[in-house]
């Protein structure tokens, strides 16, 4: 074997050089601690390499997987459906919140306490997590409007707003305010010329106490409260 | 928005299961140890995926890595503890290869063939042969560190 004749190693490790190679590389290695540190390298790699299930190997779709797919496509709709109906809810507030807008214009503060307004009967088939307080608000200065569903987990709690009314480009994020004031973050999203249209849905959490939620709040990253709305 | 999200995730398990279905169910069947079973390990491993899709977007070797990560973890195998290199970060690591050096470790490592028969059904040179299954041992050494 010329010169350290690297190359050849690979298939050493692999043990697929015929006998005359083999015998080369072997008479190299005998000499060479470079070369012997390189070969036991690649052996740990090759035992490593046995430990890949054969399986992963395999592609395409399984044979009669019919039927595991259409179950497994149910089960994907049916969860949508149950995250659809908490939407709905919201959906329900924030057509609540224009109305009132509508009826009685300037800045107003529309608030909704448990599921059961009766808006959110009115499209929901099933009632949100308990506990699940929602809210809604439109800021007359800003023109933005937020309705904002905050369901409460051990400790902690998830938010869902949909914030409509903000420019295309703005950088904006969502904070949970405490009763004591304090400020906890709970998304951030770029308004996209779509999102100006039709509004944004945010999903966040925030690591706050579900009693001591006082208020959600939308701003700029440049400090500006766009909306904020009491829980 | 919620509609098109959903339909996203449909869209998304349809080509899982195109891509991934075979293994997925194979591997899943042999570590649940029974078909039904195994189908309903593959069925919330599709599931879960279609949640996260960041999580697939690192090429098809990273996906498929990642999908075995959550077979593994429904079926509780523990088969894997204590090696030094865990087989899901090989997996990833051997599918990122280039084609032509991921052929030939295939040929050569998992189907068991020899270097002419590799160089034959290839079409390049034994040394070719050699030469690439040392780079990507040599490549693979590298990713996994």
């Amino acid at each position: 074997m010329s010169e350290h004749g690297t190359e050849l190693l690979g298939a050493y490790v692999l043990g697929v050089l015929d006998g005359d190679e083999w015998a080369s590389v072997q008479e190299h290695l005998d000499g060479c601690a470079h070369c012997r540190r390189e070969v036991d390298d690649l052996r740990e790699l090759e035992a490593a390499l046995g430990e890949i299930p054969p399986e992963a190997f395999l592609d395409g779709p399984p044979a009669g997987g019919d039927l595991l797919l259409r179950r497994t496509l149910h089960q994907v709709r049916d969860e949508r459906r149950r995250r659809d109906r908490w939407r709905g809810v919201l959906w329900a507030v924030a057509a609540a919140v224009v109305a009132a807008v509508a009826l009685g214009g300037g800045a107003l503060i529309g608030r909704a306490t448990g599921p059961a307004t009766p808006q959110a009967q009115a499209t929901t088939s099933t009632a949100p997590v308990a506990g699940t307080r929602t809210g809604a608000a439109t800021d007359a200065r800003t023109g933005a409007t937020m309705s904002v569903a905050v369901r409460p987990a051990v400790g902690w709690v998830r938010v869902r707003a949909i914030v409509s009314g903000v420019a295309a480009g703005e950088q904006c994020r969502l904070v949970v305010v405490a009763q004591d004031g304090s400020r906890w973050p709970a998304g951030s999203w770029l308004v996209s010329d779509q999102d100006a249209a039709e509004g944004t849905t945010v999903d966040g959490s925030a690591l706050i106490a579900p009693a001591d939620v006082a208020s959600v709040q939308a701003e700029t990253y440049a400090g500006l409260v766009l909306v904020s709305t009491s829980i | 928005m919620s509609r098109r999200q959903g339909a996203t995730e449909e869209v998304l398990v349809r080509g899982l299961f195109e891509e991934h279905g075979a293994a997925l169910l194979a591997y899943a069947t042999r570590l649940a140890g029974d078909r039904s079973l195994g189908e309903d390990v593959v069925r919330e491993t599709l599931i879960r995926a279609a949640r996260d899709p960041a999580a697939l977007t690192g090429g098809r070797g990273a996906a498929r890595a990642y999908l075995f990560t959550i077979v593994r973890g429904l079926t509780a195998d523990k088969e894997q503890a204590g090696a030094r290199v865990d087989s899901m970060t090989m997996l990833s690591a051997v599918e990122s290869l280039p084609s032509e050096q991921r052929e030939v470790l295939h040929a050569l490592y998992f189907q068991g063939r020899g270097v002419a028969e590799t160089a034959a059904s290839l079409g390049v040179p034994a040394g070719t042969v050699k030469s690439r299954s040392y780079h990507a041992l040599r490549r693979l050494r590298e990713a996994v560190g």
